[in-house]
Order: structure tokens, then C-alpha cells, then sequence
């Protein structure tokens, strides 16, 4: 079925803003129309621009428009990103020459070329972030505004870093541009979905098992670090793990799980959920095309969200509002974006130590909820 | 921090003429929208629906279809692929589909209207969409407004006073149909349809019925009068915005429907001059206007509540500010008055 029931997952072009609008010192230029500026725009509460291009542009070209907001933005010191939206891509421009003049960073990425990740990624190659080899500590990769997790997950893996007496580098894509340029020479993930191919992969940091792999690796790799403190507190926040879904298993069975998300997350909440509530991974519906080692399927607009859910009958589904709003009465807990109708102030992780912790929280108490919730009907 | 740094505020960002028509078509509960265009278009605006719903407490989830074209139609054109989702979408329980286009679409040059007028089992209505190149939102709002209107026939005066053009996407949409439908209450009139508003086909066919038409903004009186053209429905231009122009609201109300409005006018003033009694506390205050918003007809009624309320309103910087919104009838200065009161006591 080549159409698509309403999609649930943001275009190139968002990607592709998500990944520069991170970047501090980079003004970034939607170079399309208004309806394309402003989604991005109220999904990444961050600095867009836009050329907002109308009927005459389109005819006769948008040529002196894009140099009229770009000649706005100069002298603000900061680097110029503009990325071009389905209808300027088609139009025969050539606006790479058109930006010759300046130094512009022109990023091709229609809505029509693929999904979020494809655009984050390509963003991110344009950048071309070199390796500086005297860079010291190490980068943090996996970061994306669209993520309602990344600034929890960089905050958490900081934490962690500096309990190991390792300083950080570079936040790929959430820092200044002048670190995301010259980054250190290993990185630690936390969300392969946006992965940067940047320096040495040291290994990602969703569930305590990858912290545990990715330090031990931090500690045999770099002198003078400390790990021993992280895996001290790993050994502590599990056993509180253990014993509060011990706790929750002597009451009530296991729950059957329907998990829909990116592929990194819907493989850390699957082995999570398995490893300590031995939960049944019903399925797993996938929002792009990422790899993971398990039986799962694409998923991208809401027809096959409902399927999977009818079919699978799970007690919890984890996923966006948009699976909340078709779930029913059934335990939900939000890992992708959207998640609209909750108030969401403080940065949560689901990397790191205080990941799993604010996960299982989130999975209990919803799943206890729910379970009071039937027995008290 | 002010997040939209857009260098040119102009025309240019009145919105997407797409959303527009959206935020109409989708509140006709046993229709499909099918947008045609590449996904992304198609999940901007769900995501963007499905959040104004949720804040709306609407369970509801608006039904889009995208016709999905990647860069293969966009080169060889993609009007197949719309007449495949048409036919596709017609398979469903639906009374009828929208067809919106979007910026792309027009530009290569698909022909909507031709794939649309082809043979379908229930009606297949092109709406031109375009993004840029079909105006802005509001224009989007009007087109799909007068596309629906097309499908009901004059019909027999039912008495009723209709709401036109409701903002779907308005945090307090209900609020003030709410405030609206208390006031025609109090004039003896019964609320009409909410055209278009959480609506079945069915229901749309009543629109010529009513003796009254009033519109939700004075941007919305091309489809009043396509309205009065074809029906016959004389309108009033806009919901009510302070406390003045609510009773001002009241009497127009009762002069088109030919009654007395007196008693109402009466009741309406007896109840503001409660609210005002509730917020004396705020009088000799210094404050300064601020919000997203510098329309003249909110900044004349936060203008007159605070007249009213002895708030001296400058241009101090270093003074309360005082949030302006646009605000429909006597309930919606009354929550005005309530966040001035958060700020003043601050």
C-alpha cells in the first residue's frame, strides 16, 4: 500500500533542522514555504529562520528572496545553514551557486527524500566534523532536539562521565559549532538512531548492561579515569530495580508489551522490560528503518499502529500520543515524540543509569495504575 | 525569549493555506482527508491536529491519508497515486473525501480536479490547497468553508443562530462557543450547527436553515457572504472581543432576529459589573500591555477592562506586564482579569 494513513513520523527537512538548529553559532534558513517553516519551528522550540517563499518566487525564482534573509543574517558571526524544502529542490535552481559568495552550508534534504534520520544524518555529514587527535575527553553522540529524552540523556551521561573523571568534548548535535567541528576522538552513543560515524565508537548507554560494556571500556582505554564509581552506583540503582518489579511480580503477572518506536529505543525497552519484569515483547512496530535484533516491523502511520495493537492485545504499550490516543484503557508509557497532552518541564533521560531508573518508574506505576484501576471497577 | 526570529515578519507567514483547510475538513467526522504530497506534509499537520485536539479534550483523531509521493512521482507526476488512495480511501465507511493539494503538488503540475472528477461511489471534493502558492491559512479556512457549504441546499428557516468558522485549532475553541451559546440562550435563541465544528455530513445539510449566521472573525465575511448569496442568511461579522462590545453583540443579535433585547443587555451588564466587583483589588496599579498578540480589537478591550478597573497602563518597561489575548465575550475578560491579577501579584 504505497499511501499512508496518517504518518506519524517528521520529513527530511525536520531532520535535517533538528541536527543544524542544535548547533550553536548556526543560523539556520528554511528555504521554502511558511507551512514548512513553521512545524519544525514549534516542534524544536529553537532559532529558525525562514525565506516563507510565495507564487512569484516559485514563477520567476527565489533567488533574490534567499539572499535578502541571508544578507539579513550576516554579521551575527554566526555560520549560515540553509536547508531547501520539496518545492525550491525541484524548481532548477541552482542554488548552491547562487550561495556561492557566501559561506553557506547547503543542505538538500525535501520532504520527499526520506525520514527524520535520513535528513539529521545527511546535516551532519555537510557539517563534516574532523577529528581533532589532541582533543581531550570523550564525545556524546545521539543527541536531536526532536528527542523529548536527548537533554536528559546528555545530562545524565555527563554525570556519569564526571563520576569517571572524563571530560566531555563534544555533544553531537548539541553544542557549540566550534565543538561539533572538532570533536575528541571516541564517542559514546545514546541513541543509535542518530549515530554521528564520528571517531571511535565506544558503545551506546541504554540499559545498565551497555553503561557497565561501554565504561568498562572508557576504563581499559583511557589512563587516569575512574569507573569505579559508576559501576558502583549501577550495582546500587539495580538491586533497587530488582526489588521493586519483584515486588511488583509477587502481586500481578508479567506484562505483554507492544513497544513503537526508533529502533535503539524499542531495543533497549524490550530487553529492559524482559530482562527485569520478564515481560512478553508482543511486538515492535518501528517508526524508520534502524537496525535491531529482534522480530520487528515498519510501522509508520497510524492504520498499522492500531493493527499491531488490536492483534497483539498487549496490557502495555509504550510509544507517542498518538499510540496513547488508540491504546484504550491499557498501561501506556511515552518513549517517541510526540508526546503531547502531558506537561513536560524537566530534562528526563532514558540513557545512563537514570535512564532504566526513570523508565521502570514510569512502567510500574503506570502498569500498578492500570491493575488498581480493573480490580477496583 | 522570543523563539521566532524570523528576519521578515510579513504576508509571507500568514501560515499554510494546507492547515487552513484542515483544521475545517477534518471536523467532518465521516470524511477523509487525503492529502497530496509527499508524507511529511501529511504528518505535519496530523501532529499538529492531533495536539490542538488533545488540548481540546477532543478524542477524535483526524483521519488523513497521504498519497506518499516520493521522488519518483515527484518526477513522473502523481496523479496516479492520488486516484490510487482516492479509490483506496473510498473502500472505507466514509459519506465523503477531501482531496487537498499541497505547494509541490502545483508545482509539477498534477491535475486535482481531473483525478477528482473521475467516477468514485461517494463524492470526491478537490479543495486547492496549495501551501504558498493557495494563499495562507486563512485562506485555506475560507475555500474548504465555502467547499463544504456547496453541498447543502436551501432549506426551511429552523429559527436557529449558526456559528461559522469556529478556530478548530484555538486552545479555547470550546470556551468560547460556550460563551457564545450563553448568550443566545439569554436572547431566547436556540444555537444552530457549528459549521464547522465536530460535524456529520449529514448535519451540514441544515446550514441554509438558520435565521442567523455569525462568524467567528471579521476575516471569514467572504464565506458569510457566499452564505447571504446562497442562502439568503444575513451574518454578523465577529464573535464579541471585551465587555463593551459584548453588549454591543447582544443588541445586534436581537435586531437581526427582530426581538427585544433589552432584558439581556440588563442580565449581560449586571454580570460584568460583578466581575469587575471581584478584581477592585487591582485598582491603582501600573502595568504595561504585553502579548503575542497587538490585534486593535484585544488591545481596545484590555483596554477598557483596565479603565474600568482604575489600571494605569503604560509604557514602563519595569511595570507589571499585563498579558493581552484576544478575548470572546464577558467569560473572556473575566480570565483575562484572573492572569492580570497572577501578574500583578506577582
Amino acid at each position: 500500500m504505497p499511501e499512508c494513513d496518517n504518518p506519524l513520523w517528521p520529513c527530511a527537512m525536520t531532520g535535517a533542522a533538528a541536527c543544524l538548529a542544535g548547533c550553536s553559532g548556526v543560523s539556520v534558513v528554511i528555504h521554502g514555504s511558511s507551512g514548512c517553516y513553521f512545524y519544525p519551528s514549534t516542534l524544536l522550540h529553537a532559532p529558525l529562520h525562514g525565506t516563507f517563499i510565495l507564487e512569484n518566487e516559485v514563477i520567476f525564482g527565489s533567488e533574490d528572496r534567499l539572499l535578502d534573509v541571508i544578507g539579513s543574517l550576516a554579521g551575527t558571526g554566526n555560520r549560515i545553514a540553509v536547508i531547501t524544502t520539496c518545492v525550491p529542490s525541484i524548481l532548477g535552481e541552482d542554488v548552491r551557486a547562487m550561495l556561492s559568495p557566501y559561506d553557506v552550508l547547503l543542505v538538500d534534504s525535501p520532504g520527499f527524500s526520506g525520514d527524520e534520520e535520513i535528513g539529521y544524518a545527511k546535516a551532519l555529514s555537510l557539517l563534516e566534523p574532523k577529528v581533532d587527535p589532541d582533543a581531550e575527553g570523550i564525545n556524546i553522540d545521539g543527541a536531536c532536539l526532536l528527542d523529548p529524552f536527548s537533554r536528559g540523556n546528555v545530562q545524565e551521561i555527563n554525570r556519569l562521565l564526571r563520576l569517571a573523571n572524563v571530560p566531555v568534548r563534544t555533544v553531537l548535535c548539541d553544542d557549540t559549532l566550534k565543538n561539533i567541528l572538532h570533536p575528541a576522538s571516541s564517542t559514546m552513543g545514546t541513541n543509535a538512531d542518530f549515530g554521528s560515524g564520528v571517531g571511535d565508537y565506544l558503545g551506546g548507554t541504554l540499559g545498565l548492561r551497555q553503561v557497565r560494556t561501554t565504561f568498562s571500556r572508557v576504563g581499559d582505554l583511557f589512563p587516569g579515569t575512574d569507573v569505579g564509581p559508576v559501576f558502583a552506583e549501577i550495582e546500587r540503582q539495580e538491586e533497587r530495580i530488582i526489588y521493586s518489579c519483584d515486588k511488583y511480580l509477587q502481586r500481578f503477572d508479567p506484562p505483554s508489551v507492544a513497544i513503537f518506536s526508533g529502533a535503539s529505543y524499542a531495543e533497549f525497552a524490550a530487553d529492559t522490560l524482559e530482562q527485569y519484569l520478564d515481560a512478553e515483547i508482543r511486538c515492535i512496530g518501528l517508526r524508520n528503518h534502524g537496525t535491531i535484533s529482534r522480530p520487528a516491523e515498519y510501522a509508520g502511520g497510524l492504520s498499522q499502529v492500531r493493527t499491531l495493537i488490536e492483534t497483539a492485545n498487549p496490557d502495555l504499550v509504550l510509544g507517542s500520543s498518538f499510540e496513547r490516543s488508540i491504546c484504550r484503557n491499557r498501561a501506556f508509557v511515552g518513549l517517541i515524540p510526540p508526546l503531547r497532552g502531558d506537561v513536560r518541564l524537566a530534562p528526563r533521560p532514558l540513557a545512563g543509569i537514570n535512564g532504566t531508573l526513570s523508565f521502570m518508574e514510569d512502567v510500574l506505576n503506570t502498569c500498578m495504575d492500570v491493575k488498581n484501576r480493573i480490580s477496583h471497577s | 525569549m522570543i523563539l521566532n526570529t524570523s528576519p521578515t515578519l510579513s504576508s509571507r507567514s500568514g501560515g499554510c493555506t494546507l492547515t487552513g483547510a484542515l483544521s475545517v475538513t477534518t471536523h467532518v467526522r465521516d470524511a477523509v482527508s487525503i492529502i497530496h504530497g509527499p508524507k511529511g506534509c501529511a504528518h505535519h499537520n496530523f501532529s499538529l491536529l492531533h495536539a490542538t485536539g488533545l488540548d481540546n479534550d477532543l478524542a477524535v483523531i483526524p483521519d488523513l491519508v497521504s498519497s506518499a509521493l516520493a521522488e519518483s512521482d515527484i518526477v513522473f507526476g502523481g496523479e496516479e497515486a492520488l486516484a490510487r488512495t482516492i479509490l483506496a480511501v473510498c473502500e472505507r465507511d466514509v459519506s465523503a473525501v477531501f482531496v487537498l493539494s499541497t505547494c509541490i503538488v502545483d508545482t509539477i503540475g498534477d491535475d486535482v480536479v481531473a483525478v477528482c472528477s473521475r467516477e468514485y461511489p461517494v463524492p470526491v471534493i478537490p479543495i486547492s490547497t496549495a501551501g504558498f502558492l493557495g494563499g495562507n491559512f486563512q485562506d485555506g479556512v475560507n475555500k474548504a468553508l465555502i467547499s463544504l457549504a456547496a453541498l447543502a441546499e436551501p432549506t426551511q428557516n429552523n429559527g436557529c443562530v449558526n456559528f461559522i468558522g469556529e478556530m478548530n485549532l484555538e486552545y479555547e475553541v470550546e470556551e468560547n462557543y460556550a460563551e457564545i451559546a450563553r448568550i443566545l440562550t439569554l436572547l431566547g435563541l436556540t444555537p444552530g450547527i457549528r459549521f464547522v465544528h465536530n460535524i456529520t455530513l449529514d448535519e451540514i445539510s441544515e446550514l441554509g436553515a438558520a435565521q442567523l449566521n455569525i462568524l467567528r472573525d471579521p476575516q471569514l465575511v467572504p464565506v458569510g457572504e457566499y452564505l447571504k448569496d446562497r442562502f439568503g442568511t444575513p451574518f454578523l461579522p465577529s464573535f464579541p472581543t471585551g465587555l463593551s462590545d459584548t453588549l454591543s453583540f447582544i443588541e445586534s443579535i436581537a435586531g437581526s432576529c427582530g426581538i427585544d433585547g433589552k432584558r439581556a443587555v440588563g442580565i449581560e451588564q449586571a454580570l460584568q459589573a460583578e466581575i469587575l466587583a471581584d478584581f477592585t483589588d487591582l485598582a491603582d496599579s501600573h502595568a504595561v500591555f504585553c502579548g503575542p498578540v497587538s490585534d486593535p480589537m484585544s488591545s481596545r478591550a484590555a483596554q477598557e477592562a483596565a479603565d474600568a478597573l482604575h489600571i494605569r497602563v503604560g509604557n514602563d518597561q519595569n511595570a507589571n506586564a499585563l498579558p493581552v489575548h484576544p478575548v470572546v465575550g464577558t467569560a473572556g475578560v473575566k480570565r483575562m482579569l484572573h492572569r492580570w491579577r497572577r501578574s500583578l501579584h506577582a
